[in-house]
């Protein structure tokens, strides 16, 4: 039983990783831009769906259409900020909501026209690793890594270029970024053209672990909402952390009961802590 | 080098200055006065492109400019100290001198520049690391100002720099801004606060609820009775 636990803690911490990237996405999009992208999940799963036509359909080596995926979804990222957000920037909130929402049905239902209802998959094969009485996929521990590395590497670029400086400005001040020669509107593209980059990475790494179906997105949106309003919405630290406390919860929770309850049990924490707290772990109370 | 000519603009349908009319010369400092709600604020909004004019028009440098976007006209060379410095809160002191170096040209003199301000300002160089939004009043003040400077501009706007501030720390940013001007940089700055800022004009204007209702240099607004009593209470 412990030896169970330990395994699902371990597998969790791994899942985090994955999530927080997610997270970091949505927190980053949510920063700047000012807006909830509703169809991020939905973003991964085309991401993912990419992988699939270019590798098993179109036989291209699965390390080239992971590449392909992740710029071309960067570069959904972009045409989505230039036809959907761009026009709608003093809209109101509810609009934007709206038109993003959109987009979840139409990404699903082009998933469901193109690949149809069936789970698809790619067929590779990672080895499970042994350490003594832990099981791991390394496909798991590849992805943790690969996410923590990209992770690392959004640091460097937000905290040591100016393009990163002018992106953390724009998010907390964009007037005043105008004032000091940022264009604003550039910043918004290229953090949609990032966030959109992410989804592509994500579904890379997903893609030795799940199947994909037009209802992929779904799964994923909201255990990535709880996760990044638990961490306080727009903090890239605190989706961080909520990220591998969500990761590590259900997997635990999924492994004593079942996958369902543990599913319920990650609601109720999340419930718990908005009601103490409900700006979230590292969010701030606007007054 | 900046020359404003009729402007008529305020937010929306809600129009704040009517027909304003001022300039400023290379080099020059000069200063709006006036009281609360005059309309300092959006005149220099309307000219750092925050705003758009209805009316009017606005030349930098022989250049039109009054359907800029703000980040243009930085480049062009016309830097905005707004009300309260709004510096960016989570950013560090030295991030945020840093982001006022991100126009291209000013970029390669940044360490230059930050040294210079650092040496001007031990007390912002101990809190280089520090995040902006837990300075004091002045020196957040000082730190708005010295970002402005990063950008290399031509032009610094700065609105009511005097404001929140204790009288003590007022008068060292006025120093400052003082010695800014001597170094060739051209000021237009709008102050509640006209006795002292007054002291550092070269021309002023007078502007109430949205109007100039008088201009000249420095000794003739000392010297006029009405200006005088209503605001440098004599």
């Amino acid at each position: 039983m412990v030896e169970q636990v330990l395994n699902a803690a371990v597998n969790g911490l791994l899942l985090g990783g994955v999530l927080a990237l997610l997270a970091f996405g949505l927190n980053l999009i949510f920063g700047v831009v000012k807006i909830i992208h509703m169809a991020y999940g939905q973003f991964v799963m085309l991401g993912f769906y990419l992988i699939y036509a270019l590798t098993v359909q179109l036989h291209v080596p699965l390390l080239i259409s992971c590449i392909i995926a992740v710029a071309a979804m960067g570069a959904l990222g972009v045409v989505t900020q230039y036809l959907l957000i761009d026009p709608l920037l003093n809209a109101p909130r509810l609009n934007q909501l709206l038109a993003l929402a959109g987009l979840i049905i139409i990404f699903e239902n082009l998933a469901m026209v193109i690949w149809g209802a069936d789970y698809r998959g790619i067929p590779i094969h990672f080895p499970i690793l042994n350490f003594g009485s832990l099981y791991l996929r390394s496909s798991c521990l590849f992805a943790f890594f690969g996410a923590l590395a990209t992770l690392a590497l959004l640091y460097v670029f937000l905290h040591k270029t100016y393009l990163g400086l002018a992106i953390r400005a724009v998010a907390q001040d964009a007037e005043v970024a105008q004032t000091m020669g940022i264009n604003s509107r550039t910043i918004y593209f290229v953090t949609m053209g990032a966030g959109g980059a992410l989804t592509g990475i994500v579904a890379a790494f997903f893609t030795p672990i799940y199947t994909v179906h037009p209802h992929f997105g779904s799964s994923f949106t909201i255990m990535a909402f709880i996760i990044v309003v638990l961490g306080g919405m727009g903090n890239l630290l605190g989706g961080f952390i909520s990220a591998f406390i969500i990761g590590i919860v259900t997997s635990i929770s999924a492994v004593l009961t079942t996958t369902e309850i543990a599913d319920i049990i990650a609601l109720l924490i999340f419930v718990l802590v908005m009601l103490v707290r409900p700006q979230g772990i590292l969010g701030t109370r606007v007054a | 080098m900046l020359r404003v000519r009729d402007l008529v603009g305020g937010y929306g349908d809600f129009i704040v200055l009517h027909n304003i009319t001022i300039e400023v010369n290379p080099g020059q400092t000069v200063i709006v006065v006036g009281p609360n709600g005059a309309g300092k604020t959006t005149l220099l909004k309307h000219i750092a492109g925050l705003l758009k004019p209805k009316k009017g028009i606005i030349e930098f440098n022989g250049q039109r400019i009054d359907s800029c976007s703000p980040y243009k006209i930085s480049e062009l060379g016309i830097a905005f100290v707004p009300e309260g410095g709004r510096l960016f809160p989570y950013l560090s002191v030295y991030e945020n001198l840093k982001v006022g170096s991100y126009p291209k040209h000013a970029r390669r003199t940044f360490s230059e520049a930050v040294e210079e301000v650092f040496e001007l300002f031990p007390v912002l160089k101990d809190r280089r690391n520090q995040l902006a939004g837990s300075l004091s009043g002045g020196e957040r003040q000082m730190l708005a100002i010295a970002r402005s400077l990063m950008a290399q501009p031509k032009l610094i706007m700065l609105d009511e720099p005097s404001l929140g501030l204790a009288p003590k720390i007022v008068a060292r940013v006025f120093e400052f801004i003082k010695e800014i001007g001597t170094k060739g940089y051209s000021i237009l700055m709008v102050e509640q606060n006209a006795k002292k800022a007054l002291q550092l004009a070269e021309y002023a204007y007078l502007l109430e609820s949205g109007e100039i209702t008088f201009e000249g240099v420095r000794d003739e607004f000392l010297q006029n009775p009405y200006i005088k009593k209503a605001y440098l209470g004599i």
